[in-house]
């Protein structure tokens, strides 16, 4: 690569979003510009340097030495690991992760945060009815945001998506669009709405319930005057050609949650399509979060929470492997991906249990680890797919490749432990 | 791979219908993974003395690697919890064995394991929207032991519709051969022609081939018409792959043969007739119309089909045809799945079980056997239960028992529910009974013919040397539920009924040649109205070279 270059189209993993449209400058082996704006693809993108060592108790070491290491840990604790698909790695390097959980007989979690898990739950009870986001930009003349605004975590979600573009059935853009707002407690919904309506946390499930009502045709005599919006609300979701409902699956604002609140909108968006055509878009975080949902699902039938302790995939949703690893049950941890998501929750037992952490910045993780192996973060340095919130893989088109490859580390890491002989 | 670069298949009975052989005691012999005339004397044998010898299993029409087959496995943890599939014990030396899960739709893994256990060695994935081609090719990665690829869908495609609108076919000629390029795919499939476009407009769907599509002047009878010229004007190895319009609707017969008749003369390939074969309707109940489409199928050597014959048991409905899922849906009460994408297509799901107690399954049962046991052309009528839509692909064996023992066959009759079977020609008693000469066709040699795999389904020097071995048994179930060995591109995968190896399947897809001007105005749309950039939207990584285009 010249000194200075311009890398284009690139896809972001800053957020769920996946814009892949950005032109990245590079000079001088680091990244000074980018376009267009966005303050969490600047976040994402940074000046794209990254550590590059290896460590062993934390000791610098050889890759030889430090996998060696890391799978005798492994191999050792077999039937007792815990595999962590952290984010910010390919799909690639997801796949190669849990081939060596299989081999280990590992329990896998995610980065899946609580209130998404709750929405694949519900999703498996009830199916669901969602779009590409293409399709919102498309088709959609009248969006409701459920206690969202997605600016601030999903920057371009309005321009790109959802409110602000001209789509094939949309042509006059914002101006063919209604937007409705709907704010329950602290999660506030988007500043350019058309109606606004309020809702306390307590009273949420009861509108969506509704709103479900109203979606059907049934009669839904007197309201509570608090529910009263929403009534109206539905009738303008159900007058719509494509109605579309956002919401966060991630974490919000607002700590008083409903747990319902994710089998509410789905239940919401199946039912407009008796009157109507609609889908339910559903927000999430980037770093190819929803990839490690794909490769799982492909691999084991389960998106989440999988152990193959047994010889076989097995579902655990409510008994995720952090947990419990925390509470005790791992023997062994191998964090794959960018460790310092998972913040302070290994603190506790990566004293007591070896943490084997390959990843981006995995030599600056939160918590002691016993082998620490940096690679490049998937999108910057390393190549491969990912997959945007709404499951559309993308093709990663690193600016600065020539780091560790995540994916080949843990690949090298399969055959070290393989080579201790670890499946009968 | 530590199997022999020779073998000798020595002495079993060989059934290889596309060089004539029709149970004959001879040798097989393979060498570089090819079937080639003879060996030295003393090359490595396999004794297949007493068995039953045919190429491997291609299987024309399934749904097991993609975007929807992955949303579908979501929809069925208890499914996949019911039936842990733990890894096999591979030979020494093999990459490791992955464990799975299976279900109507199983894990990737698990899907290669099993379908090399069924005698199986190729398979295709009909329906994968062009932008989660990527999503399919990931999933073929992980799917070992057979060589496989796509069908993309066209048939709902917003700049297609607008080249067909504008009277551009040669444009939407050059579009269909980029795009086949573009996702790695192998053949163009339609679904539901402007159907799914009707539904995502509000229209909900189109009901007949003249309909107009979302207030466009297209209807679906232009697009089958442009897309079945694309095909073979491209000489695409595989014509156009037609999922017609009302599928599962009461009267639909009269749909298919106004399409058949709409492609006269052209080659087309209509897929899961059995879905189409329903008489009755406007008043009058379900009945069979099997033997009006199969007649016309009979008498025209242009048309090929697969049955996708319904299976009692439990399946998974994964279409495209978005709208009859909503459908399906509200009539079954079941879990439901819809996810509309981009510019392209859409997909719905609904988990379904066939209960021989329910009229319409005992229906849709007997029709697909009626169109297997009514055609005089075993090479045009080929097998599938549009896996996992009408059952398993685990369920070929039972079916190839029903087609090839009448006894079975009216046994499991007088079980169904007959309330619709009035005037059905299998009630009336069918005594056909295929042979196993008949069995290697609709299984093997034919879906190879019709997909244009010059190298699959047939065991003539030159062609792939994919080989399954069947201990002979009266239980004809078990016998085709178990091969004694498979072979695969040369290397014994399954020994003694034991899946040995899992080596990674071959990726078959086209590239056809196409005017490139097509692109500016191609990226144009993309600038305009897609969430992917022109640029990133070709798979370009898709292993292995493309098939020869004659």
């Amino acid at each position: 690569m010249s000194p200075s270059s311009t890398v284009a189209p690139v896809v972001c993993l800053g957020c769920g979003c996946g814009c892949d449209d950005l032109s990245i400058s590079v000079s001088g082996g680091r990244i000074v510009d980018l376009a267009p704006p966005c303050p969490l693809a600047r976040a994402w993108f940074g000046d794209g340097t990254v550590p590059a060592a290896i460590l062993r108790a934390s000791q610098p070491a050889t890759l030889d030495a430090a996998l060696a290491d890391a799978a005798d840990v492994l191999a050792a604790a077999r039937g007792r690991v815990l595999v962590v698909l952290a984010p910010d790695i390919s799909t690639q390097a997801q796949q190669a992760a849990l081939t060596l959980a299989d081999v280990l007989l590992a329990a896998v979690d995610t980065a899946t945060s609580e209130p998404a898990a709750a929405g694949l739950l519900a999703a498996q009870r009830r199916g669901r009815a969602a779009a590409t986001l293409g399709e919102i930009r498309n088709r959609a003349d009248v969006l409701l945001f459920w206690g969202v605004d997605p600016t601030p975590r999903y920057p371009r979600y309005v321009s790109r998506y959802a409110i602000e573009p001209v789509g094939t059935h949309v042509p006059a853009g914002r101006a063919g669009r209604t937007v409705i707002s709907v704010a329950i407690g602290a999660d506030r919904g988007p500043a350019e709405a058309d109606v606004t309506i309020t809702l306390a946390p307590d009273d949420e499930v009861a509108a969506l319930s509704v709103m479900r009502a109203a979606a059907m045709g049934n009669t839904l005599g007197e309201l509570p005057a608090a529910l009263a919006p929403v009534a109206e609300a539905a009738t303008r979701l159900v007058n719509a050609r494509y109605a579309v409902v956002v919401h966060d699956a991630e974490p919000g604002n607002e700590p008083r949650r409903d747990p319902y609140r994710a089998e509410g909108l789905i239940a919401l968006a199946q039912a407009l399509n008796g009157p109507t055509r609609a889908a339910l878009s559903s927000l999430r975080a980037g770093g190819n979060r929803s990839g490690a949902e794909a490769v799982l699902t492909w691999q084991t039938g389960y998106p989440m929470a999988v152990t193959y302790r047994y010889g076989a995939p097995r579902y655990t949703p409510a008994s995720r492997g952090i947990g419990w690893a925390v509470a005790g049950g791992a023997a062994a941890i191998l964090v794959v991906g960018a460790a310092a998501s998972l913040g302070s929750t290994l603190t506790d037992v990566a004293g007591r249990t070896p943490v084997v952490v390959v990843g981006p910045r995995a030599t600056e993780a939160p918590f002691p680890a016993r082998v620490a192996i940096d690679t490049g973060v998937a999108g910057i340095h390393e190549g491969g797919t990912a997959y945007r919130m709404d499951d559309v893989p993308l093709p990663l088109r690193p600016p600065l490749p020539g780091q560790r490859s995540a994916a080949e580390t843990v690949s090298a890491l399969l055959t070290a432990v393989r080579a201790r002989g670890t499946r009968p | 791979m530590s199997a022999p670069d020779r073998l000798r298949i020595a002495g079993g009975t060989v059934y290889d219908p596309a060089n004539g052989v029709d149970g004959e005691i001879r040798d097989v012999c393979i060498e570089g993974g090819r079937i080639v005339e003879r060996l030295p004397a003393d090359a490595p044998t396999l004794d297949a003395k007493g068995m039953v010898v045919m190429p491997g299993g291609v299987d024309i029409h399934a749904h097991f690697a993609s975007s929807s087959c992955n949303h579908a496995r979501r929809l069925a943890p208890d499914e996949h919890a019911a039936d842990p599939a733990p890894a096999p014990a591979l030979s020494e030396g093999e990459g490791p064995p992955r464990s799975g899960t299976g279900g109507t739709v199983p894990s990737t893994f698990t899907t290669g394991y099993r379908y090399a256990g069924l005698g199986y060695t190729t398979a295709f994935d009909a329906a994968v929207a062009p932008l989660t081609a990527r999503h399919s090719h990931s999933e073929l990665d992980d799917t070992p032991c057979v060589d496989g690829g796509i069908f993309v869908l066209m048939g709902n495609d917003e700049y297609l519709l607008r080249q067909i609108e504008a009277g551009e076919r040669d444009r939407a000629r050059d579009y269909a051969a980029w795009l086949l390029q573009a996702t790695g795919a192998y053949a163009i499939k339609i679904v539901n022609p402007g159907g799914v476009e009707a539904w995502k407009t509000g229209q909900r769907n189109v009901s007949g081939l003249d309909d107009p599509i979302g207030g466009r002047s297209v209807t679906p009878r232009a697009i089958l018409e442009t897309l079945a010229d694309a095909a073979n004007a491209l000489r695409l190895p595989h014509p156009v792959h037609i999922h017609c319009n009302n599928l599962g609707v009461a009267g639909n017969y009269a749909t298919t043969l106004a399409s058949m008749e709409a492609l006269a003369g052209r080659r087309a390939h209509f897929t899961h007739i059995q879905f189409h074969s329903y008489g009755g309707g406007g008043g009058q109940p379900w009945s069979s119309a099997a033997s009006r489409i199969i007649e016309y199928v009979n008498a025209h050597p242009e048309v090929s089909t697969d049955v996708g014959q319904v299976m009692f048991g439990p399946a998974m409905t994964i279409t495209a045809d978005a709208p009859v899922e909503y459908l399906l849906h509200k009539s079954s009460g079941r879990r439901w799945t819809n996810i509309d994408v981009e510019l392209e297509t859409g997909c719905g799901i609904v988990p379904l079980t066939y209960k021989d107690k329910a009229a319409v399954s005992a229906l849709q049962w007997a029709i697909g056997l009626e169109l297997f046991l009514l055609s005089t052309d075993p090479w045009r009528v080929v097998l599938s239960t549009d896996h996992p839509n009408g059952g398993s692909f685990l369920a070929y064996p039972a079916l190839i028992e029903l087609l090839m023992d009448r006894s079975v066959r009216d046994e499991r009759l007088k079980q169904v529910n007959p309330k619709l079977l009035a005037g059905s020609a299998l009630a009336d008693g069918l005594a056909r009974e295929y042979t196993l000469g008949e069995i290697a066709i609709i299984t093997r040699a034919g879906p190879a013919r019709l997909l244009g795999l010059t190298h699959k389904g047939h065991l003539g020097p030159g062609a792939d040397a994919d080989v399954t071995i069947y201990s002979r048994d009266p239980d004809i179930a078990k016998m085709f539920s178990t091969p004694r060995y498979v072979v695969k591109s040369g290397a014994v995968i399954v020994e003694e009924g034991q899946l040995r190896r899992a080596p990674a399947g071959r990726r078959l897809h086209v590239a056809p040649g196409y005017d490139q001007t097509v692109l500016r105005d191609l990226r144009r749309h993309f600038d305009r109205y897609s969430t992917v950039a022109f640029d990133n939207y070709p798979v370009r990584d898709v292993p292995g070279e493309p098939v020869a285009i004659a």
